[in-house]
């Protein structure tokens, strides 16, 4: 149990490790946005599945695994609305992609 | 948008309800009280937009089911795309792999919001695609934009295949 | 358990490198990509030092902590858009 709980953090750190390094590295926004999601997947995945392992481990109570369990759900379903969101917003400001876009079938779209 | 009924209402009143339960753990009258009055106000501004026609919908053991399965699928893709986002941040590859935007076709059983809007989360939530809008042309058929990091394949179809995959067959299953 | 405060104190360090990206990203929305990513990493350690402390108000403030900074991610993204 306490292995699993160590290889559980441990998965979910670095992740989080990936996603933080993919927004510093990456030249442009969309890059980014593309790296932070796995930050929200992976890193809360494995550091919610850790925590309601330990909660179990350490005689919590059921009240911290439904509140672990919860943020799970709201962090996986409000992530992409944001996400969504912010590449709209950059698409619409103009930002201009590092290397430019091989195939670009949003234009037309915009035009109409 | 339609026009406010109790039905529509009570299916929005009982998950707030639930959620206060859960998120307080204590069976206090003063608690639930409160809690009730909270959620019902909250259900009276927001029916409208979660509820369009049907209130419920989802009281069906055969779609939990399918609810579990697509939940399994989901978060095995997920971890595949994560694997292979990490060797892309992780080698020099970062700087110099092609991007685009393509156009890929919705399957044939994803017509109504519900179920596009769950195919475009699950396409978000996979590190490496990000859906940038819908769209539906004149014959009723919905496409998605989708921002690709790793560009491989621009013809709409193969795409599509790789990009969707499995996850919309069983997405379209809930929302028959 | 000391691996629950090692992992907290490097989603701390975590923070500190996307605060960088805040303060030097070149256009709006890659300080504000960095600004979401910098709230999830948050909610973890908050998570993590909660089960080590053993307070379950932490767990409270993650919860909270996550959903505002959906909220406002979603609202100054629409501003940048222009359509509020």
């Amino acid at each position: 149990m306490i292995y699993a709980i160590y290889v559980f953090i441990a998965i979910g750190v670095f992740f989080s490790f990936v996603g933080t390094l993919g927004v510093m590295r990456m030249p442009d926004v969309y890059g980014k946005l593309q790296a932070s999601t796995c930050i929200a997947t992976m890193g809360t995945l494995s550091i919610t599945v850790a925590g309601v392992l330990y909660a179990i481990h350490a005689g919590m109570g059921v009240s911290v695994c439904i509140k672990l369990a919860i943020l799970l759900l709201f962090v996986w379903g409000t992530n992409p609305v944001s996400n969504h969101a912010l590449i709209k917003a950059a698409y619409k400001m103009g930002v201009k992609p590092y290397k430019e876009f091989k195939i670009d079938s949003y234009k037309e779209e915009e035009k109409k | 948008m339609e026009k406010r009924s109790f039905s529509s209402w009570l299916g929005t009143f009982i998950p707030c309800f639930l959620l206060w339960l859960l998120l307080t753990w204590s069976l206090e009258l003063r608690e639930i009280i409160l809690g009730a009055a909270v959620s019902a106000i909250v259900a009276w501004f927001t029916a409208r937009f979660f509820i369009h026609k049907k209130p419920f919908f989802l009281l069906n053991p055969v779609k939990w089911v399918h609810m579990v399965v697509y939940a399994v699928v989901l978060v095995v893709e997920v971890i595949k795309a994560n694997i292979a986002m990490a060797g892309i941040v992780l080698s020099s590859k970062c700087k110099t792999c092609q991007s685009g935007i393509v156009l890929i076709p919705a399957g044939e059983d994803i017509k109504s919001d519900y179920a596009l809007s769950t195919v475009s989360n699950a396409i978000t939530l996979t590190p490496g695609t990000i859906t940038m809008d819908v769209a539906e042309d004149k014959t009723g058929k919905n496409y998605y934009y989708v921002h690709w990091l790793d560009l491989q394949e621009t013809d709409p179809e193969k795409a599509g295949e790789m990009i969707k995959g499995t996850l919309e067959k069983y997405a379209g299953r809930i929302w028959k | 358990m000391t691996a629950l405060i090692i992992g907290a104190i490097i989603f701390t360090v975590f923070d500190l490198g996307l605060l960088f990206v805040v303060i030097k990203g070149p256009t709006a929305a890659d300080r504000m990509c960095a600004a979401d990513a910098l709230d999830l990493v948050t909610a973890l350690a908050l998570v993590l030092y909660s089960l080590y402390s053993g307070r379950a108000i932490y767990l409270d403030i993650a919860l909270v902590v996550g959903l505002l900074g959906f909220v406002g991610t979603v609202f100054v993204a629409r501003y940048l858009e222009g359509r509020l």
